[in-house]
């Protein structure tokens, strides 16, 4: 009977929810997630369509036709002229902003010509990826999203 | 800071509730993080190349994209095609299911997360697959930074 006194007592001491172990918690979560946050890398995507056959209800207009060819050595060529520098480590290099400047008033001209533009990328076999990836990202910075790819350089 | 123990004076047990719901939220957190890989199986060894300008992905598209992994094996100069979790030496091998997963999904985006040493070669190997499979969409994974 005395132990269950006892007990009794002791449940109405400690009941209710206790707050400050939740709010320990919650800090702790918190500066985790504020630690963390500085060093998250976000994965984005370049989206391209590739060329295929399927059957158009209306006739297709013909758009103008842009070549982007890419050496082994990371050298880009615009319509067979050389543009920016081949040094993709440095920052000036993998931000191609003669290749985005060029891209971005070929836009222009098309667009006032009412006229699509389609850009397709010629990589060489040893071409890096990262190389692709940098045209791809001076492609998005011209704002131009009609991109389609050749398997093999044009000779 | 937060007090321990779960008895009483007299060394009964007692049910706590503070630890109980401590125990919850680290199993939140844990599922909530899984969540996305297991609808995208990805590699987490790639280092996809940067690229700061490449668009967020929508999150709608996600339940009809297929990653493909390509990790670039420098000392052997071999690329290992992986997608989910199944490492694919003969591309042709990979047609049939994307294929048959075409024909499930009209919406199906082929999201390419290539090493960004990889040779251009091999990712124009992997796009000829794709379009084989009869994929049109195709998508370009990079890091933001």
């Amino acid at each position: 009977m005395a132990k269950r006194n006892r007990h009794k007592q002791s449940a109405e001491v400690n009941l209710g929810f206790q707050i400050a172990p939740m709010v320990d918690v919650v800090f702790v979560i918190m500066l985790f997630f504020m630690v963390l946050a500085g060093s998250v890398k976000v994965e984005n995507a370049h989206n391209t369509k590739l060329p295929g056959t399927e059957e158009a209800a209306t006739a297709t207009s013909m758009p103008d036709e842009i070549a982007i060819r890419i050496e082994d050595d990371g050298q880009v060529y615009l319509n067979e002229d050389p543009l920016d520098t081949t040094d993709v480590t440095s920052e000036q290099g993998k931000l191609l902003p003669e290749l985005a400047g060029n891209l971005s008033q070929l836009r222009q001209s098309s667009e006032a010509s009412k006229a699509e533009v389609l850009v397709t990328i010629y990589a060489n076999e040893q071409a890096k990826y990262e190389r692709v990836v940098d045209v791809l990202d001076a492609l998005s910075r011209a704002r131009i999203s009609n991109v389609t790819f050749q398997a093999v350089a044009p000779e | 800071m937060a007090s321990g123990g779960g008895g009483t004076e007299s060394g009964e047990p007692e049910f706590q509730i503070a630890p109980m719901i401590d125990v919850l939220l680290v199993l939140l957190i844990f599922f909530m993080s899984i969540t996305t890989a297991e609808i995208l199986k990805i590699d987490q060894n790639i280092v996809l190349p940067v690229s700061p300008n490449a668009k967020k992905r929508d999150p709608e598209m996600t339940k009809h994209e297929i990653a493909i992994n390509i990790a670039w094996d420098v000392a052997a100069s071999k690329a290992h095609v992986k997608v989910d979790d199944h490492v694919y030496d003969n591309l042709a091998d990979l047609v049939p299911r994307f294929t048959d997963r075409r024909t499930k999904d009209d919406k199906l985006r082929a999201v390419i997360r290539a090493d960004r040493l990889l040779p251009a070669i091999e990712v124009q190997r992997v796009l000829n697959t794709v379009a084989e499979s009869g994929i049109s969409d195709v998508s370009f994974a990079a890091s933001n930074k």
